[in-house]
């Protein structure tokens, strides 16, 4: 029956049987020969072999344990540092320390990792995966997987000897016996398999390597969108076309007969800055304009469906009656913000006309720039009563809005401008100082000043939008007590502050003049080193 | 006795002090291997083909659908206010009670020493690891930025300087679940290395044995190797059992912690369990009912086995109907008045019909499993099995979305309706399962071959007596 | 595949009787349970406070009753599952099962307080609303369900129920004894399954009755559960306990052996885990969900500086922790001393339990030492009652059900 190949390796001698029942008798004659390096393979567990072949309990149980007790740990350690410690945090009103809330974790995890002690610790102590077995190479060992039985003695049992084993075991009642040899297959991996792996290792480093790229390069690309992100925002814009409303115009007038919060505006002259009853006097078409401009259903006399035609009589209706007298609109009066200021000279003070002002050296005053006579009627004085509370907001809104390009002493030397001018920006246009004569209020009424605020001039942007009211008019009264600042005598303060303001100015002074010596002294190290 | 017991006998009787086998016929080892093997060797038949075709455009569907919801945002689902888990938190609850019943056969019938258990218990654990993909896959498109899913790992983020917040229940369910489905699949795949030896041993194309000789890491059958493996498989059992305790309770956490009139009852843990068990047993009953036909394993899935999973399932089915009716009792019992209203609202508001569906299905009709002319007709039990899962999964229906339609906010009330795209996913979610289902029926053994032999040799052994 | 049993010893095998020298227990068990709980009850009842008295004499009811019903539980689902392996020690549950009867008697007294006005029970108090405020309509309506007519009448169904499921398994079995008709497992099997229906609702409401409404207005869906789960605990223990003072004294010898403790060990590890893994979940979703209406029977328990907070704690360190530690080893479920051990340990800390369940509502704390000993002295007593009267039942009855057809394969049962 042995009649394998006898130049290889013999690693021991293997005997087939058909039933539990003579394995197991197998087992314990070979057992009780004194065998000890014996085993069997069976294609399911056999009870009683362990007692048979004289195999230990496992340690696994406590492999499995170890795992159990580390994921307990681990769980607990990790959710107590992160939310007790490290990012103490706290939700629906439970403590940092929610022990009870940290229990199903922990018990997650410890069955986790008692799971994995116990499948790879199965598969250490079995020292699985074995691909190569010397039992493979036994022609019939096939059928252990199916319905056989082998046992199985080995040639470095302390009494193994391959004649009288295989005596022994033909009298066992088995019907095949054979020596199991080296298993001499080739060693080497297919070569396919080894192309396919190959590749897909190549393949998958690509996005790796993409990821890698993009992390450490930039680009003056916008941001690639793998996925959206919510980066696109649904919402409209001005002047974006809607597809909920008939009228397609995503803005909305209001509803007639409403008046939106904080739209009411009653009084036209501080709206505008403008003395509406002169101007009615000097231009009345430009007064009623200005009027409906500022009336509350204004974009209401818009809509499209009427813009074709000429405007009836009978849609005066939800004008209000201040200015019924209004006959057909101007078509260019389609966006008041633009039309109110300055009709008189568009092209100049309308922040969206820039292009016949882009040069920068042509506006370095305000009136010098202008080519047309002003003749509104601007308002001379402020109208609201100026206390120290206004001032101080006026100071808030200027240092919030102004201050950035006027900077905050009004000198027209804000940071914007510092690192504009700094740059170089070709298309810059310097804000203009606050204390130039020109803006002073005997030039460059209150009203006047509002009006620029509101609405901008060349470069600057009207902020209209933005600051309220009543705050406009504030800032317009800081920037007269920032232009009395700039030629104050120390008369003009109260007795009892003096003394402080000396003291403060003696200290400014100092540490302007210590800062000039540092930097002389800089600039003079810097030009020994060069030398 | 002989083992010569004439295929067909009704092994549905057992009289006491005996025990009816659970292998029929004539069978040999090598019976049991080759109508085992014969089913992923032999070509598909006609029938898989189809049924494959079939899942497989349902699952591409799934598929369509996720990208179109990842491509427009989670708005193409019915979740409005105020019912903002809709279907796809239904549907997530519904697979992972599915798969519970996989784990429940293999573990906890296994160490009640319940031997039917190995005929079943591959395709059910199988069943489990597929229901809980399906089930994984609803809370990770739910999450809204799905490929941020990952934020919710513990792991020292750059970005966001910040961990993830342990205290919430959503979180307790991501660690739930992916311990779930790791450990399944350890157990599935650690309970196949032999057979997949089997396969192995009986391929005779050379990249089939190479394909099959990985997965199966050179098992030789040695008996050292088999008494590892099966203290590994006893403590894999013993630590699956609590697990399929925790997973569902730590899912009835999500709703039970909160405040939202039924929602918040103590009994939920308990009763989901329940639940889950049931609704599982249900599913490997409408799977393998069918199978045992198609695959001619008449002999190895017997009508006895069928029947123990109906007893299983009425036993389950009344502790469901128990524990509605405590509910019940108790929200009149403890006079609060939301939660009085929420269960009032369950029977007799606008979802009347769902709350009425799921009773009739739960509750009533796993009744008629009293009767064993009902436990032992295969059409009968598929017929009930489908009623159990409708009702189940309207059991999840009416739990998260009455609820949440009506609770304390009368001015925030609502109606919840499905778009397409909801429908889609739950069918879809049908194909991807159906579509794992049958391929591991055509590659993988479909049951378990060693324990069956296992059992074969105990019977064997029990009925030729003590001959040594 | 070493020891084999192939025989079966005949019915009147000394092995299946009650060994004389603990028959000759019964009767001083008895009268001095009877001493001790009249002492008991008396102690509470005068040197404390009616209400703490009486609470004790609940608990101490409670805490058999639990077992009994528990055992029941157990009896009924080994005829459904058509146990084997469990066949040996169904006999100790049957008997176990019988102190329904003796307990259904020993409820008058809880009765007779309710009729009585007394004030065991809070929802018989008449002035409750204007003393708590609650809500008066709510109140209403609960008193419509908790009031004596209607406990008195549920706890007669309860009763009726337990004691007619006692009577007919455990007549049916001892019939078996006699007859050996294979027939009668056959008809306990079928029934099982209703049985187990009507034992769980009747338990879980009789739970909610007797225990949860101490405190009226609280309420938990699962606390039927919880009390199931220690039942089942306290079942598994006792058995272990008597079968292993069994064999000490000479009885099943050879029929109990190692791989029964190591089954029954394994249910105990088992019920320690479950025990856990309900109150944990009870507790967890009112801590979490935080809802006054819930947290104040819990509160009660955890007020900082109240005596309850440390039994809060004995309880989750040693009813939790240590047992579940102390029986996971197999070697341990596999030494019947251990077993034995842990069966006692785990019996004491369910009474810990109930205890914890119960006396926090008699409002007094532990009632100092006085109140201690009455505590201890009641379910002593109880607990000794029962015994004897448990061991006057076994004496007629044996303690195997020596002629079941399954008896051959549960002495030859063993573990994987």
């Amino acid at each position: 029956m042995a009649e394998t190949n006898t130049n290889k390796r013999v690693h021991g001698i293997v005997a087939e049987y058909t039933s539990v029942d003579s394995l197991l008798k197998a087992s314990r004659r070979i057992r009780d020969a004194g065998y000890k390096k014996i085993d069997a393979f069976t294609p399911f567990p056999v009870h009683g072999i362990d007692e048979a072949l004289g195999i230990k309990p496992t340690v696994l149980p406590w492999i499995a344990l170890a795992g159990g007790l580390t994921g307990t740990i681990t769980a607990l350690v990790m959710q107590i540092f992160m939310n007790t410690i490290d990012y103490p945090y706290i939700i629906s009103g439970k403590p940092y320390l929610s022990l009870p809330a940290f229990m199903p974790v922990a018990f997650e995890l410890t069955v986790l990792f008692a799971s994995f002690g116990a499948f790879f610790g199965m598969w250490a102590l079995n020292g699985l995966p074995r691909f190569s077995n010397p039992m493979f190479t036994d022609p019939r060992f096939d059928r252990a997987t199916d319905d056989r039985f082998f046992l199985y003695i080995d040639a470095k049992d302390d009494r193994f000897d391959a004649a009288g084993v295989e005596r022994l075991l033909g009298e066992t009642g088995t019907e095949y016996i054979n020596q199991v040899v080296a298993d001499d297959s080739p060693t080497t991996i297919p070569k396919p398999l080894i192309t396919i792996i190959t590749i897909v290792i190549a393949l998958s480093i690509i996005p790796a390597l993409i990821v890698a790229k993009m992390r450490v390069t930039t680009s003056s690309q916008p941001r690639f969108h793998i996925f959206p992100d919510m980066d696109f925002s649904p919402a409209k814009d001005l002047q974006m076309v809607s597809t909920l409303f008939a009228d397609g115009r995503s803005m909305r007038p209001d509803v007639p007969g409403t008046v939106a919060r904080g739209q009411l505006n009653q009084d036209l002259d501080f709206m505008t800055g403008i003395d509406v009853e002169e101007l009615s006097r000097i231009d009345l078409p430009r007064a009623q304009k200005l009027a409906r401009a500022y009336s509350p259903s204004a974009l209401l006399d818009d809509e499209p469906k009427t813009a074709d035609k000429p405007m009836a009589a009978g849609k005066s209706d939800a004008v209000p009656d201040a200015i019924e007298e209004v006959k057909a609109p101007d078509a260019a009066a389609s966006i008041p913000a633009e039309t109110v200021p300055e009709p008189t000279k568009p092209a100049t003070e309308n922040p969206s006309n820039q292009p016949s002002l882009n040069a920068a050296e042509k506006s370095d005053s305000v009136d010098t720039a202008a080519p047309v006579v002003d003749n509104t009627p601007w308002l001379k004085r402020n109208p609201l009563v100026i206390d120290n509370e206004v001032l101080q907001q006026g100071q808030l809104q200027f240092n919030i809005y102004c201050a950035v390009c006027h900077g905050a002493n009004g000198s027209g030397n804000g940071l914007v401008n510092r690192r504009a001018q700094k740059i170089l920006a070709t298309t810059w246009t310097p804000p203009s100082s606050m204390h130039d004569e020109a803006i002073y209020s005997d030039k460059y009424p209150d009203g006047k000043l509002f009006n620029t605020i509101t609405n901008g001039v060349r470069k600057m942007p009207g902020y209209g939008a933005q600051i309220p009211v009543e705050d406009r008019w504030a800032i317009v009264a800081y920037v007269r007590a920032l232009q009395r600042s700039q030629n104050a005598s120390l008369d003009l303060v109260p007795a009892d502050q003096r003394q402080q303001i000396q003291e403060r100015k003696q200290a400014i002074d100092k540490a302007l003049a210590e800062q000039a010596e540092q930097e002389k002294k800089k600039a003079a190290e810097a030009a020994a080193k060069k030398s | 006795m002989s083992l010569a017991i004439v295929n067909g006998l009704d092994n549905t009787v057992e009289r006491p002090g005996e025990r009816a086998p659970l292998v029929l016929g004539d069978s040999t080892y090598h019976t049991i291997t080759e109508s085992v093997c014969k089913i992923a060797e032999n070509p598909p038949s006609k029938a898989w083909i189809i049924g494959f075709l079939v899942s497989a455009t349902l699952a591409s569907w799934f598929g369509v659908c996720i990208a179109w919801l990842f491509y427009t945002g989670v708005g193409v689902w019915g979740n409005r206010s105020p019912v903002f888990w809709g279907w796809p938190i239904v549907n997530f609850v519904f697979w992972v009670g599915i798969g519970h019943a996989g784990t429940l056969i293999s573990a906890i019938l296994f160490i009640f020493r319940q031997d039917w258990r190995t005929s079943i218990n591959r395709a059910a654990e199988a069943m489990t690891i597929f229901a809980v993909v399906c089930a994984g896959t609803f809370p990770g498109i739910h999450v809204g930025r799905a490929w941020l899913a990952f934020w919710l790992a513990p792991y020292p983020s750059l970005n966001l300087w910040m961990w993830p917040q342990f205290r919430s229940p959503l979180l307790w369910d991501v660690f739930a679940v992916s311990t779930y489905g790791t450990v399944s699949l350890l157990f599935w795949y650690m309970g196949m290395v032999p057979d997949l030896a089997t396969f192995r041993d009986r391929s005779k194309n050379k990249w089939r044995r190479m394909a099959y000789g990985i997965l199966s890491l050179g098992w030789s059958g040695s008996s050292r190797h088999w008494m590892r493996y099966e203290k590994a498989y006893a403590l894999l059992a013993a630590f699956a059992a609590p697990l399929v305790l925790s997973v569902h309770t730590i899912v009835s956490f999500d709703f039970a912690v909160s405040q939202v009139p039924g929602w918040h009852t103590t009994i939920f843990p308990p009763y989901f369990v329940a639940g889950a068990i049931f609704s599982g047993f249900a599913m490997v009953l409408t799977l393998m009912v069918p199978a045992r036909t198609i695959f001619s394993l008449e002999k190895l899935i017997t009508i006895r086995h069928l029947e123990n999973m109906c007893k299983v399932i009425l036993a389950t089915g009344s502790i469901v109907g128990l524990a509605y009716g405590t509910e019940f009792f108790i929200a009149w019992y403890g006079q609060v008045p939301a939660e009085m209203f929420a269960f009032t609202n369950r029977a007799f508001g606008p979802y009347w019909w769902a709350y009425w569906t799921m009773v009739t299905c739960n509750v009533i009709s796993p009744q008629l499993f009293w009767v064993k002319k009902f436990r032992t007709t295969p059409w009968i039990i598929v017929l009930i099995s489908i009623f159990v899962n409708i009702g189940m999964w309207f059991e999840r229906f009416v739990i998260v979305v009455t609820s949440l339609s009506r609770d304390y906010l009368p001015s925030a009330w609502g109606y919840f309706s499905p778009t397409w795209v909801d429908w889609s996913m739950l069918v879809g979610s049908f194909g991807l399962f159906f579509t794992l289902f049958l391929l591991f029926c055509r590659f993988m053994p479909v049951i378990n071959m060693a324990e069956v032999k296992a059992t074969l040799a105990q019977q064997i052994h029990m009925t030729h007596g003590d001959d040594h | 595949m070493s020891e084999h049993v192939t025989k079966i010893k005949p019915a009147d095998d000394p092995a299946f009787k009650l060994p004389t020298a603990l028959g000759a227990l019964s009767v001083p068990l008895c009268v001095g349970g009877v001493i001790a709980l009249v002492i008991g009850w008396m102690l509470g009842c005068f040197a404390v406070d009616y209400r703490f008295g009486m609470s004790a004499y609940l608990t101490a009811l409670i805490y058999c009753l639990t077992v009994a019903l528990g055992s029941m539980f157990f009896v009924l689902i080994q005829f459904l599952t058509r146990a084997g392996w469990s066949v040996v020690v169904r006999r100790i549950a049957e008997l176990l099962m019988m102190m329904v009867i003796p307990l259904a008697v020993l409820f008058v007294p809880i009765l007779v307080s309710v009729w009585s006005g007394g004030t065991l029970y809070e929802w018989t108090n008449a002035n409750f609303v204007e003393e708590t405020g609650f809500d008066d309509g709510a109140w209403k309506a609960k008193t419509g369900y908790l009031n004596p007519q209607w406990f008195t009448i549920r706890a007669i169904i309860y009763l009726g129920i337990w004691i007619g499921l006692a009577l007919y398994y455990f007549r049916g079995s001892s019939r078996q004894d006699e007859t050996g008709e294979r027939t009668i497992t056959e008809r306990l099997q079928a029934r099982s399954g209703p049985a187990l229906i009507l034992l769980s609702l009747s338990m879980s409401f009789a739970m909610f009755d007797w225990v949860m409404s101490l405190a009226p207005t609280w309420f938990s869906t699962m606390f039927g559960v919880y009390l199931f789960a220690g039942s089942m605990l306290a079942t598994h223990c006792a058995i272990a306990v008597a079968s292993y003072v069994l064999q000490k004294n000479g009885a099943l010898r050879d029929e109990v052996t190692v791989e029964h403790y190591h089954d029954l060990g394994k249910y105990i590890f088992g019920f320690v885990f479950f025990w856990t893994y309900i109150s944990f979940s009870q507790y967890m979703l009112i801590w979490y969900a935080n809802m006054p209406e819930e947290t104040e029977w819990f509160w009660d328990r955890h007020t900082p500086g109240s005596i309850w907070v440390y039994v809060s704690l004995v309880l989750i360190f040693f009813h939790w922790m240590l047992p579940f530690a102390g029986t996971m080893s197999r070697h341990v479920r596999r030494n019947p001393k251990l077993v034995c051990f842990w069966g006692c340990y785990l019996l004491v800390m369910h009474f810990v339990d109930i205890y914890w369940i119960i006396m926090p509502e008699a409002e007094q704390g532990m009632g100092g030492i006085i109140g201690i000993l009455a505590s201890l002295l009641c379910v002593l007593g109880m607990v000794g009652l029962m015994g004897g009267l448990v061991l006057m039942k076994a004496r007629q009855t044996g303690v195997v059900p020596a002629r079941d057809p399954r008896l051959l394969e549960s002495l030859q049962f063993h573990n994987i």
